[in-house]
Protein backbone atom coordinates (compact mmCIF):
# COMPACT_ATOMS: atom_id res chain seq x y z
CA UNK A 1 0.00 0.00 0.00
CA UNK A 2 2.94 2.39 1.12
CA UNK A 3 4.54 1.61 -2.22
CA UNK A 4 1.86 2.53 -3.96
CA UNK A 5 0.82 5.36 -2.14
CA UNK A 6 5.16 6.64 -2.92
CA UNK A 7 4.18 5.74 -6.57
CA UNK A 8 1.56 8.09 -6.87
CA UNK A 9 3.64 11.14 -5.06
CA UNK A 10 6.92 10.08 -7.32
CA UNK A 11 3.98 10.09 -10.10
CA UNK A 12 2.70 13.43 -9.07
CA UNK A 13 5.58 15.10 -8.49
CA UNK A 14 6.60 14.05 -11.88
CA UNK A 15 3.50 15.45 -13.73
CA UNK A 16 4.17 18.40 -11.71
CA UNK A 17 7.19 19.40 -12.99
CA UNK A 18 6.39 18.21 -16.43
CA UNK A 19 3.45 21.00 -16.29
CA UNK A 20 5.95 23.31 -15.21
CA UNK A 21 8.25 22.96 -17.65
CA UNK A 22 5.35 23.06 -20.42
CA UNK A 23 3.84 26.41 -19.01
CA UNK A 24 6.96 28.59 -18.72
CA UNK A 25 8.71 26.68 -21.55
CA UNK A 26 9.43 24.55 -24.26
CA UNK A 27 9.55 20.54 -23.14
CA UNK A 28 13.14 18.24 -24.10
CA UNK A 29 10.74 15.82 -25.03
CA UNK A 30 8.94 15.20 -28.74
CA UNK A 31 8.70 17.15 -32.21
CA UNK A 32 7.24 20.07 -33.18
CA UNK A 33 4.81 20.57 -36.43
CA UNK A 34 5.52 22.81 -39.15
CA UNK A 35 3.12 23.66 -42.30
CA UNK A 36 3.34 22.05 -45.72
CA UNK A 37 5.34 24.63 -47.10
CA UNK A 38 8.41 23.28 -44.79
CA UNK A 39 11.89 22.26 -45.97
CA UNK A 40 12.89 21.13 -42.20
CA UNK A 41 11.50 17.96 -40.95
CA UNK A 42 12.53 15.45 -37.98
CA UNK A 43 12.41 11.95 -38.11
CA UNK A 44 13.05 9.72 -35.28
CA UNK A 45 16.24 11.41 -34.18
CA UNK A 46 16.85 12.47 -37.52
CA UNK A 47 16.68 15.63 -39.19
CA UNK A 48 15.74 16.17 -42.79
CA UNK A 49 16.59 19.19 -44.97
CA UNK A 50 15.86 20.06 -48.68
CA UNK A 51 17.45 22.67 -50.71
CA UNK A 52 17.05 23.30 -54.37
CA UNK A 53 19.07 20.38 -55.31
CA UNK A 54 19.30 17.92 -52.20
CA UNK A 55 18.07 16.26 -48.80
CA UNK A 56 20.60 16.49 -46.02
CA UNK A 57 20.30 13.75 -43.51
CA UNK A 58 20.85 14.65 -39.86
CA UNK A 59 21.66 12.37 -37.58
CA UNK A 60 20.43 14.01 -33.91
CA UNK A 61 19.59 11.12 -31.33
CA UNK A 62 22.96 11.03 -29.58
CA UNK A 63 23.83 14.62 -29.57
CA UNK A 64 20.86 16.74 -30.52
CA UNK A 65 22.67 20.01 -29.98
CA UNK A 66 25.38 19.14 -32.69
CA UNK A 67 23.46 17.04 -35.72
CA UNK A 68 25.95 15.16 -37.35
CA UNK A 69 25.20 15.01 -41.21
CA UNK A 70 24.99 11.40 -42.80
CA UNK A 71 24.39 11.55 -46.43
CA UNK A 72 23.41 13.83 -49.38
CA UNK A 73 20.85 12.43 -51.42
CA UNK A 74 20.32 13.99 -54.61
CA UNK A 75 16.48 14.70 -55.74
CA UNK A 76 17.27 16.25 -58.80
CA UNK A 77 15.93 20.04 -59.59
CA UNK A 78 13.46 22.49 -57.44
CA UNK A 79 12.98 20.47 -54.35
CA UNK A 80 10.93 22.36 -52.32
CA UNK A 81 9.07 20.57 -49.42
CA UNK A 82 9.12 18.24 -47.32
CA UNK A 83 6.26 16.17 -45.31
CA UNK A 84 6.69 12.88 -43.16
CA UNK A 85 3.73 10.55 -43.25
CA UNK A 86 4.33 7.41 -41.33
CA UNK A 87 7.44 5.57 -42.21
CA UNK A 88 7.64 7.92 -45.15
CA UNK A 89 8.62 11.37 -46.77
CA UNK A 90 6.83 12.93 -49.41
CA UNK A 91 8.89 15.66 -51.20
CA UNK A 92 6.93 18.18 -52.87
CA UNK A 93 9.23 19.17 -56.28
CA UNK A 94 8.76 21.58 -59.29
CA UNK A 95 8.59 18.57 -61.44
CA UNK A 96 6.23 16.35 -58.90
CA UNK A 97 6.39 14.26 -55.65
CA UNK A 98 9.02 11.73 -54.59
CA UNK A 99 8.23 9.29 -51.83
CA UNK A 100 11.07 8.20 -49.71
CA UNK A 101 10.80 5.17 -47.81
CA UNK A 102 12.60 5.78 -44.09
CA UNK A 103 11.63 2.74 -41.66
CA UNK A 104 15.54 3.55 -40.96
CA UNK A 105 15.57 7.22 -40.91
CA UNK A 106 19.69 7.50 -41.05
CA UNK A 107 19.27 6.29 -44.89
CA UNK A 108 15.76 6.86 -46.81
CA UNK A 109 15.29 4.86 -50.22
CA UNK A 110 13.07 6.44 -53.12
CA UNK A 111 10.24 4.32 -53.27
CA UNK A 112 8.66 6.52 -56.66
CA UNK A 113 8.29 9.56 -58.26
CA UNK A 114 5.08 10.83 -59.29
CA UNK A 115 5.88 12.95 -61.99
CA UNK A 116 3.67 15.95 -63.62
CA UNK A 117 3.13 19.42 -64.75
CA UNK A 118 6.14 21.76 -64.49
CA UNK A 119 4.33 23.73 -61.23
CA UNK A 120 5.20 24.45 -57.24
CA UNK A 121 3.36 21.94 -55.32
CA UNK A 122 3.53 21.12 -51.62
CA UNK A 123 2.06 17.82 -50.26
CA UNK A 124 0.23 16.79 -47.76
CA UNK A 125 -0.86 12.79 -46.78
CA UNK A 126 -4.19 11.38 -44.85
CA UNK A 127 -4.24 7.54 -45.17
CA UNK A 128 -4.35 6.17 -48.86
CA UNK A 129 -4.06 9.90 -50.18
CA UNK A 130 -1.85 12.74 -51.14
CA UNK A 131 -3.26 15.91 -51.49
CA UNK A 132 -0.78 17.89 -53.80
CA UNK A 133 -1.71 21.41 -54.57
CA UNK A 134 0.04 22.77 -58.65
CA UNK A 135 0.10 26.50 -58.77
CA UNK A 136 1.21 28.61 -61.46
CA UNK A 137 3.09 31.44 -59.61
CA UNK A 138 6.16 33.94 -59.22
CA UNK A 139 8.22 31.19 -59.45
CA UNK A 140 6.85 28.57 -61.74
CA UNK A 141 5.75 30.68 -64.09
CA UNK A 142 5.12 27.36 -66.22
CA UNK A 143 2.19 25.72 -64.47
CA UNK A 144 -1.22 24.79 -63.97
CA UNK A 145 -3.24 26.22 -60.38
CA UNK A 146 -5.04 22.95 -59.24
CA UNK A 147 -5.52 19.80 -56.63
CA UNK A 148 -4.33 16.53 -57.61
CA UNK A 149 -5.13 13.78 -55.05
CA UNK A 150 -2.80 10.75 -55.92
CA UNK A 151 -3.90 6.84 -54.56
CA UNK A 152 -0.55 6.24 -52.34
CA UNK A 153 -1.74 2.89 -50.91
CA UNK A 154 1.50 1.30 -53.25
CA UNK A 155 3.91 3.94 -52.05
CA UNK A 156 5.68 2.16 -55.34
CA UNK A 157 3.19 3.39 -57.99
CA UNK A 158 1.58 6.58 -56.86
CA UNK A 159 -1.66 7.00 -59.42
CA UNK A 160 -3.60 10.08 -59.94
CA UNK A 161 -7.37 10.03 -59.27
CA UNK A 162 -8.26 13.73 -59.21
CA UNK A 163 -7.92 16.81 -60.30
CA UNK A 164 -9.57 20.16 -59.08
CA UNK A 165 -9.16 23.57 -60.38
CA UNK A 166 -7.94 25.97 -58.04
CA UNK A 167 -7.00 29.82 -57.87
CA UNK A 168 -3.58 30.16 -56.62
CA UNK A 169 -2.99 27.62 -54.17
CA UNK A 170 0.05 27.65 -52.05
CA UNK A 171 0.40 25.37 -48.50
CA UNK A 172 -1.90 23.21 -47.12
CA UNK A 173 -3.25 20.88 -44.05
CA UNK A 174 -5.70 17.91 -43.88
CA UNK A 175 -6.99 17.15 -40.37
CA UNK A 176 -9.82 14.18 -39.93
CA UNK A 177 -12.71 15.24 -42.44
CA UNK A 178 -11.05 18.81 -43.15
CA UNK A 179 -8.92 19.63 -46.09
CA UNK A 180 -7.50 23.45 -45.86
CA UNK A 181 -6.25 25.17 -49.04
CA UNK A 182 -4.64 28.28 -48.73
CA UNK A 183 -5.35 30.50 -52.08
CA UNK A 184 -2.67 32.77 -51.77
CA UNK A 185 -4.09 36.27 -52.61
CA UNK A 186 -7.34 34.75 -53.39
CA UNK A 187 -8.07 33.37 -50.05
CA UNK A 188 -8.35 30.52 -47.84
CA UNK A 189 -11.03 27.47 -48.85
CA UNK A 190 -12.17 24.64 -46.27
CA UNK A 191 -13.51 21.35 -47.63
CA UNK A 192 -15.71 18.52 -46.03
CA UNK A 193 -13.40 15.23 -46.89
CA UNK A 194 -15.71 13.18 -46.22
CA UNK A 195 -15.47 10.96 -48.56
CA UNK A 196 -11.61 11.67 -49.11
CA UNK A 197 -11.56 11.43 -53.06
CA UNK A 198 -14.48 14.14 -53.25
CA UNK A 199 -13.97 17.40 -51.44
CA UNK A 200 -16.94 19.39 -50.72
CA UNK A 201 -16.08 23.22 -50.45
CA UNK A 202 -17.18 24.29 -47.28
CA UNK A 203 -15.95 27.85 -46.95
CA UNK A 204 -14.12 30.35 -49.25
CA UNK A 205 -12.92 33.23 -46.83
CA UNK A 206 -11.77 35.95 -49.49
CA UNK A 207 -10.06 38.71 -47.47
CA UNK A 208 -7.44 36.26 -46.01
CA UNK A 209 -3.84 36.55 -47.93
CA UNK A 210 -2.97 32.82 -47.04
CA UNK A 211 0.08 31.16 -47.91
CA UNK A 212 0.32 28.24 -45.24
CA UNK A 213 -1.59 26.64 -42.71
CA UNK A 214 -1.19 24.33 -39.60
CA UNK A 215 -4.24 22.76 -37.95
CA UNK A 216 -3.82 21.98 -34.37
CA UNK A 217 -6.41 20.92 -32.08
CA UNK A 218 -9.30 22.14 -33.63
CA UNK A 219 -7.79 25.26 -34.19
CA UNK A 220 -6.19 26.68 -37.81
CA UNK A 221 -3.15 28.47 -37.42
CA UNK A 222 -2.92 30.52 -41.25
CA UNK A 223 0.13 32.30 -42.41
CA UNK A 224 -0.29 34.94 -45.12
CA UNK A 225 0.92 38.48 -46.52
CA UNK A 226 -1.09 40.62 -44.11
CA UNK A 227 -0.66 38.37 -40.73
CA UNK A 228 -1.21 35.47 -38.89
CA UNK A 229 -5.11 34.52 -38.45
CA UNK A 230 -6.01 31.43 -36.18
CA UNK A 231 -9.65 29.99 -36.58
CA UNK A 232 -11.52 27.45 -34.57
CA UNK A 233 -12.55 24.78 -36.66
CA UNK A 234 -14.54 22.70 -34.16
CA UNK A 235 -17.74 23.30 -35.90
CA UNK A 236 -16.46 23.38 -39.51
CA UNK A 237 -19.19 24.50 -41.44
CA UNK A 238 -18.15 27.80 -40.75
CA UNK A 239 -14.23 28.70 -39.39
CA UNK A 240 -14.33 31.38 -36.50
CA UNK A 241 -11.88 33.70 -36.29
CA UNK A 242 -10.49 33.80 -32.56
CA UNK A 243 -7.54 36.09 -33.71
CA UNK A 244 -5.36 38.53 -35.88
CA UNK A 245 -1.70 39.18 -35.53
CA UNK A 246 -1.55 41.87 -37.92
CA UNK A 247 1.80 43.19 -39.45
CA UNK A 248 2.68 46.66 -37.99
CA UNK B 1 29.46 24.00 -84.69
CA UNK B 2 30.38 25.47 -81.17
CA UNK B 3 32.38 27.94 -83.02
CA UNK B 4 29.35 29.26 -85.08
CA UNK B 5 27.49 29.29 -81.99
CA UNK B 6 30.22 31.65 -80.10
CA UNK B 7 30.52 33.68 -83.09
CA UNK B 8 26.80 34.11 -83.45
CA UNK B 9 26.66 34.75 -79.84
CA UNK B 10 29.43 37.23 -80.02
CA UNK B 11 27.87 39.34 -82.87
CA UNK B 12 24.74 39.51 -81.06
CA UNK B 13 26.64 40.94 -77.42
CA UNK B 14 28.35 43.46 -80.12
CA UNK B 15 25.49 44.28 -81.47
CA UNK B 16 23.82 44.64 -78.49
CA UNK B 17 26.64 46.96 -76.90
CA UNK B 18 26.97 49.32 -79.79
CA UNK B 19 23.22 49.78 -80.65
CA UNK B 20 21.49 51.24 -77.84
CA UNK B 21 24.39 53.82 -76.69
CA UNK B 22 22.20 57.06 -77.28
CA UNK B 23 19.14 56.60 -75.71
CA UNK B 24 18.89 54.85 -72.20
CA UNK B 25 17.73 51.37 -71.75
CA UNK B 26 15.75 50.09 -68.73
CA UNK B 27 15.26 46.75 -67.56
CA UNK B 28 13.96 44.79 -64.54
CA UNK B 29 15.76 42.03 -63.07
CA UNK B 30 16.96 40.58 -59.94
CA UNK B 31 20.13 41.17 -57.78
CA UNK B 32 21.28 39.15 -55.05
CA UNK B 33 21.73 40.37 -51.65
CA UNK B 34 24.93 39.65 -49.96
CA UNK B 35 25.97 39.44 -46.34
CA UNK B 36 29.54 39.16 -45.23
CA UNK B 37 30.35 35.74 -43.69
CA UNK B 38 30.81 37.77 -39.99
CA UNK B 39 27.36 39.66 -40.77
CA UNK B 40 25.55 36.24 -41.20
CA UNK B 41 27.31 35.16 -37.99
CA UNK B 42 25.38 38.38 -35.65
CA UNK B 43 22.54 36.18 -34.45
CA UNK B 44 21.32 38.16 -32.06
CA UNK B 45 18.24 36.91 -29.66
CA UNK B 46 16.14 40.16 -28.58
CA UNK B 47 12.59 42.00 -27.67
CA UNK B 48 9.54 41.32 -29.69
CA UNK B 49 10.28 43.22 -33.01
CA UNK B 50 7.26 44.64 -35.48
CA UNK B 51 6.08 41.49 -37.66
CA UNK B 52 6.05 42.82 -41.18
CA UNK B 53 6.58 39.59 -43.88
CA UNK B 54 5.29 36.96 -42.38
CA UNK B 55 6.77 33.40 -43.60
CA UNK B 56 6.44 29.91 -42.90
CA UNK B 57 4.91 28.85 -39.40
CA UNK B 58 6.12 26.16 -36.71
CA UNK B 59 4.75 25.13 -33.28
CA UNK B 60 5.77 23.05 -30.33
CA UNK B 61 4.16 23.35 -26.97
CA UNK B 62 2.06 26.09 -27.22
CA UNK B 63 4.36 28.48 -28.84
CA UNK B 64 4.10 29.78 -32.16
CA UNK B 65 7.07 30.47 -34.40
CA UNK B 66 6.97 32.70 -37.44
CA UNK B 67 9.23 33.41 -39.64
CA UNK B 68 10.29 37.18 -40.89
CA UNK B 69 11.49 36.78 -44.41
CA UNK B 70 14.57 36.45 -44.67
CA UNK B 71 15.87 37.97 -41.22
CA UNK B 72 15.10 35.91 -38.46
CA UNK B 73 11.75 34.16 -36.08
CA UNK B 74 8.92 35.95 -33.85
CA UNK B 75 8.20 33.96 -30.84
CA UNK B 76 4.53 33.64 -29.84
CA UNK B 77 3.36 32.70 -26.56
CA UNK B 78 0.35 30.97 -28.44
CA UNK B 79 -1.50 28.47 -25.24
CA UNK B 80 -4.38 31.14 -25.17
CA UNK B 81 -4.70 31.41 -29.10
CA UNK B 82 -7.42 33.88 -29.03
CA UNK B 83 -4.45 36.02 -27.35
CA UNK B 84 -0.77 35.26 -28.46
CA UNK B 85 1.49 37.12 -26.98
CA UNK B 86 4.86 38.39 -28.66
CA UNK B 87 7.32 37.03 -26.35
CA UNK B 88 10.93 37.40 -28.25
CA UNK B 89 12.54 37.92 -31.81
CA UNK B 90 15.72 35.92 -32.95
CA UNK B 91 17.31 37.76 -35.28
CA UNK B 92 18.84 35.46 -37.58
CA UNK B 93 20.19 37.01 -40.96
CA UNK B 94 19.19 35.05 -43.69
CA UNK B 95 16.76 32.53 -42.26
CA UNK B 96 14.09 31.24 -43.96
CA UNK B 97 13.23 27.76 -42.22
CA UNK B 98 13.03 26.13 -38.79
CA UNK B 99 12.60 22.25 -37.08
CA UNK B 100 12.60 22.04 -33.47
CA UNK B 101 13.18 18.73 -31.67
CA UNK B 102 12.41 18.80 -28.01
CA UNK B 103 13.84 22.36 -26.79
CA UNK B 104 16.28 22.44 -29.28
CA UNK B 105 15.45 24.57 -32.65
CA UNK B 106 17.26 24.08 -35.95
CA UNK B 107 17.67 26.68 -38.06
CA UNK B 108 19.10 27.91 -41.44
CA UNK B 109 21.59 31.45 -41.04
CA UNK B 110 22.99 31.54 -44.69
CA UNK B 111 24.88 28.59 -45.45
CA UNK B 112 25.03 27.18 -42.02
CA UNK B 113 22.82 25.10 -39.55
CA UNK B 114 22.51 26.64 -36.40
CA UNK B 115 21.25 24.81 -33.14
CA UNK B 116 19.84 26.86 -30.80
CA UNK B 117 18.17 26.37 -26.65
CA UNK B 118 15.17 26.96 -26.33
CA UNK B 119 14.28 25.56 -23.20
CA UNK B 120 13.46 29.08 -22.24
CA UNK B 121 12.32 30.58 -25.22
CA UNK B 122 12.76 34.39 -24.05
CA UNK B 123 15.93 33.52 -23.23
CA UNK B 124 17.38 31.26 -26.29
CA UNK B 125 21.15 30.36 -26.76
CA UNK B 126 23.06 29.34 -29.82
CA UNK B 127 24.68 25.52 -29.20
CA UNK B 128 25.94 24.95 -32.24
CA UNK B 129 27.04 26.13 -35.70
CA UNK B 130 27.77 24.07 -38.31
CA UNK B 131 28.96 25.94 -40.98
CA UNK B 132 28.41 25.87 -45.01
CA UNK B 133 25.97 23.05 -44.74
CA UNK B 134 23.55 24.53 -47.39
CA UNK B 135 24.48 25.83 -50.98
CA UNK B 136 24.59 29.49 -51.68
CA UNK B 137 21.55 30.65 -53.68
CA UNK B 138 22.58 30.61 -56.96
CA UNK B 139 19.45 32.24 -58.74
CA UNK B 140 15.89 33.43 -57.57
CA UNK B 141 12.90 31.40 -56.53
CA UNK B 142 11.28 33.03 -59.96
CA UNK B 143 11.75 31.43 -63.54
CA UNK B 144 11.55 33.03 -66.44
CA UNK B 145 13.69 36.19 -64.76
CA UNK B 146 16.74 38.19 -65.70
CA UNK B 147 19.13 38.68 -62.95
CA UNK B 148 22.72 39.34 -61.66
CA UNK B 149 24.61 36.41 -61.88
CA UNK B 150 26.02 35.51 -58.59
CA UNK B 151 29.32 36.32 -57.27
CA UNK B 152 30.37 34.14 -54.49
CA UNK B 153 33.36 36.44 -53.78
CA UNK B 154 31.06 38.98 -52.66
CA UNK B 155 29.48 37.01 -49.64
CA UNK B 156 26.41 34.95 -48.81
CA UNK B 157 23.53 35.11 -50.49
CA UNK B 158 20.73 35.81 -48.27
CA UNK B 159 17.84 37.35 -50.54
CA UNK B 160 16.85 38.94 -54.36
CA UNK B 161 16.09 42.19 -54.65
CA UNK B 162 13.62 43.41 -58.06
CA UNK B 163 15.28 45.95 -59.46
CA UNK B 164 14.81 48.22 -62.05
CA UNK B 165 18.18 49.13 -63.97
CA UNK B 166 19.11 51.67 -66.57
CA UNK B 167 22.05 52.53 -68.43
CA UNK B 168 22.10 56.49 -66.75
CA UNK B 169 22.44 55.09 -63.72
CA UNK B 170 26.10 55.41 -62.04
CA UNK B 171 25.87 52.18 -61.28
CA UNK B 172 23.42 49.48 -63.06
CA UNK B 173 23.14 46.47 -62.44
CA UNK B 174 23.82 43.72 -65.08
CA UNK B 175 21.55 41.11 -65.76
CA UNK B 176 24.15 38.71 -67.36
CA UNK B 177 22.22 35.32 -66.44
CA UNK B 178 18.91 34.78 -66.93
CA UNK B 179 16.80 31.46 -65.74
Amino acid sequence: MKKIQLTIIILGVFFFQNCQQTADGISPSGNGTGGSLARFTLGDGTLYTVSNFDMNVFDVSTSPAVPNKLKTITLGFGAETIFPYKNMLFIGTTTGMKIFDNQNPTNPILLSTFTHIYSCDPVVVQGNYAYVTLRNGNACTRGQNSLDIVDIKDPKKPLLIKTFPMQNPHGLAVDGNNLFICEGNFGLKSFDITDPLKPIEREFIKDVISYDVIPNNKKLIVTGKNGIYQYDYSEPKTLKLISKISIE
Amino acid sequence: MKRIILLIFTAACLTGCLGNNTEPYYSVGYRPIYLSRSDIEKVVFTTPQPLKSPGKIYIKDGFLFVNEGGKGVHVFDNKDPVNPVKIAFYDIPGNVDIAIKGAILYADNGRDLLSIDVTNPREAKILNRLKDIFPNQEFPLNTGVSFECVDNSKGIVIGWEKVTSNSTNNNPSKFNCYR
